[in-house]
């Protein structure tokens, strides 16, 4: 799991990067096994609908660019692409926009991924404190980490007790477990994506913060998806 | 190299002795002598022939003997001089007063000092400090109050004057003390070492640490967590707000970290969070004169309605829920209480109550072996004078012959805090509000439940 992270995040501190490419960051998730969507990066309208084709439709296409921080403010994303010729389309309308708005960024490609459907956001979240080390943070997301600072800490390495007390620390909580009509939703996968990030914070201390945000949690049983993605090296 | 001989020292030199009363170099050397140390004393100035009737050396190195402790009292620039003496002396801590290190920018001074002592292998507690207290070693060696009390609860203070103010505290408080380390700057040792050393110290039952900040969190984690399997370690953490912070951060150049992530660090390693100098202090008594809980079934006992009522929000604000009493101790206490006593928990024994009634519920409920706590609050009554009360309080503890965790509440005037003042001589955490009762009561539950993360988080850790 470390090889391939380090292979990753050595590339990235040769050109010079502090922050990963989404794809870069989805190759160290998915080395960890974290739940991630299905994803390619193409760098060619052909290459796309290949990728598009091999995932199922719906798709998202992204750019992928390391001078971009704001994807969606240079038009650099396209959502609930239904077919090939969807993606075609968004693959070449993505190239022009990026063009036109950010003509000096240079685009790595495109990233194609499964489209997550909406379902009940929350965050984890990791940051290397000069103190402690590595700190990992879950909250609900939305509203409850933006307005209500409803989040709980804890400091790596993170057990299950942990993790336990730290889901149930929220406020939030009860949304968790089902309320009013709302489905139980799978704590396990989401103790799971905790350990887990503590994990990776401990095998790689070249990073410096890492951002699951959103991550779509599912009914109990039914998994997550992380929607997106951000890490930062040191 | 632990600390034994910072702790158990045959001898302790004073560099910077001074005879002149009210000079911090004076008032660590008398009050070292005066309270007792049984080990060797070297006043060091190169001025004086002999101060407080002890012979006076000019420099550690002209002392005959070998020098385990010294203590330097001369100004922060003479630092580097004296301990390069005392480390080629081969002494094995330097416990530097002074202040002009770090906490005003000084920073290289202080890794100078640093660097020679450990040249030598020497060991430096402080700079910017008032001194230690290890009560069983009769060591006083600090310019703070020397009357301090001796008992289990150690002391370890970020803050000079705040600490040595809280010194007198402990001796108006009753509360008696194993250790007291003014740890400064941390320039070479810090809280983990001290953590280290009172885990295993069988004159410590309880640590409190008033701290700023720690340089390296995952060792304070570790020897916390470890500590609190065996004792229960309060900190008052300053800078809980950011506003504090940052106050912290200047103040002693200390890397005050974010507060939400000591606050996680501390709920990993067991510790005990206390807000306030008064919740700590209350804490500190009940932890440190009580066993911990066996089980859940906690009774509290009262003479009026608003004092159980205040108790009881206090309880369940700290998460405790109060349980029906046990039957054989209700029909028990039936045998003497009127009819319209109310027999759920609280017991309200009515302002009717007695001493007498006083004496035989805590008897009985101390006898029951179902109930595992108890928490006694009285109002000021006609009826029952305070002082008799905290003397029925007292024989039912001693005639019952058990040890039960117990925190006491007397409410009233003048009268009321002489008994509070009784009980506490006893070693009996009595508070004057029903709520510091309740809540110093739930911080032995949080230590047993503590406890109990803690063990089970060390074991997932070492497999």
């Amino acid at each position: 799991m470390r090889s391939i992270a380090e292979k990753v995040i050595k590339s990235a501190i040769e050109e010079g990067r502090k922050k990963l490419l989404e794809h870069e960051a989805y190759q160290i998730l998915e080395a960890y096994g974290l739940p991630i969507p299905k994803y390619g990066l193409a760098k060619s309208e052909k290459e796309a609908v290949k990728i598009a084709e091999d995932i199922g439709y719906p798709v998202v296409l992204k750019i992928v660019s390391p001078d971009i921080v704001h994807k969606s403010d240079v038009g650099g994303v396209i959502l609930n692409l239904n077919s090939k010729g969807d993606v075609k389309k968004a693959y070449n309308t993505i190239i022009e926009n990026v063009k036109r708005h950010a003509p000096n960024a240079r685009i790595a490609g495109i990233l194609v991924q499964e489209m997550v459907p909406q379902s009940l956001e929350v965050i984890v979240g990791a940051t290397r404190d000069p103190i402690f080390g590595p700190v990992i943070m879950f909250g609900l997301g939305g509203i409850f980490v933006e307005v209500l600072r409803d989040v709980s800490f804890r400091v790596a390495p993170l057990t299950p007790v942990d993790v336990d007390e730290m889901l149930r620390e929220i406020k939030g909580y009860r949304i968790l477990e089902g309320y009013r009509g709302m489905p139980p939703r799978d704590i396990d996968i989401v103790k799971d994506i905790i350990l887990k990030t503590s994990k990776i914070m401990l095998e790689n201390p070249e990073i410096k913060d890492i951002d699951l945000n959103p991550i779509m949690l599912f009914e109990k049983g039914k998994g997550a998806k992380i929607a997106d993605v951000r890490i930062f090296l040191v | 190299m632990g600390l034994e001989k910072l702790f158990y020292p045959s001898s302790i030199a004073i560099v910077g002795a001074s005879r002149q009363p009210g000079k911090i170099g004076y008032i660590i050397l008398k009050n070292l002598i005066e309270y007792g140390f049984k080990g060797k004393i070297y006043p060091v100035n190169p001025n004086a022939t002999e101060i407080l009737g002890l012979k006076c050396y000019p420099r550690v190195s002209a002392i005959p003997e070998p020098v385990d402790v010294v203590v330097v009292s001369v100004p922060a620039p003479k630092v580097p001089d004296v301990i390069e003496d005392a480390g080629k002396a081969g002494a094995k801590f330097a416990v530097i007063i002074a202040s002009g290190f770090k906490e005003v920018g000084n920073v290289e001074l202080e890794e100078r000092v640093v660097e020679i002592a450990h040249k030598y292998g020497m060991r430096i507690l402080g700079p910017n400090i008032f001194g230690y207290v290890y009560t069983p070693s009769k060591i006083n060696a600090t310019f703070g109050p020397r009357d301090v009390i001796p008992g289990n609860v150690a002391f370890v203070s970020q803050s000079g004057a705040l600490g040595i103010a809280l010194m007198g505290t402990t001796i108006l408080e009753g509360i008696g003390v194993s250790a007291i380390i003014s740890i400064g700057n941390k320039s070479d040792l810090d809280d983990a070492d001290f953590l280290e050393f009172f885990e295993s110290d069988p004159n410590t039952g309880v640590v409190l640490i008033y701290m700023e900040g720690v340089k390296d969190g995952k060792r304070f984690v570790e020897a916390a967590a470890k500590t609190t399997l065996k004792k229960p370690v309060i900190v008052i953490k300053s800078g809980r707000t950011e506003v504090g912070a940052r106050a912290a951060a200047s103040h002693t150049g200390a890397l005050a970290g974010d507060i939400a992530v000591y606050e996680s660090a501390f709920k990993q390693s067991g510790v005990l969070m206390a807000k306030s100098v008064e919740e700590a202090f209350d804490w500190v008594k009940a932890l440190a004169w009580n066993p911990v809980p066996e089980g859940e079934n906690l009774v509290v006992i009262t003479n009026g309605g608003g004092a159980g009522v205040q108790a009881s929000d206090t309880f369940a604000d700290d998460g405790i829920a109060l349980r029906t009493p046990p039957k054989d101790l209700v029909e028990n206490l039936k045998k003497f209480l009127p009819s319209f006593a109310a027999f759920a928990n609280p017991i309200d024994l009515t302002g009717m109550a007695t001493p007498e009634w006083y004496y035989k519920a805590l008897y009985e409920a101390l006898k029951n072996p179902d109930v595992h706590a108890i928490t006694v609050l009285y109002c000021r009554t006609q009826l029952a004078d305070p002082m008799d009360v905290a003397k029925a309080i007292l024989n039912a503890i001693n005639d019952a012959g058990v040890k039960k965790p117990l925190t006491v509440s007397l409410i009233g005037g003048e009268d009321v805090y002489q008994a509070i003042r009784f009980l506490t001589q006893h070693r009996i955490a009595t508070y004057p509000t029903p709520e510091r009762a309740a809540h110093a009561m739930a911080a032995l539950y949080h230590y047993k439940w503590n406890r109990e993360y803690v063990a089970k988080r060390l074991e997932y850790l070492k497999s």
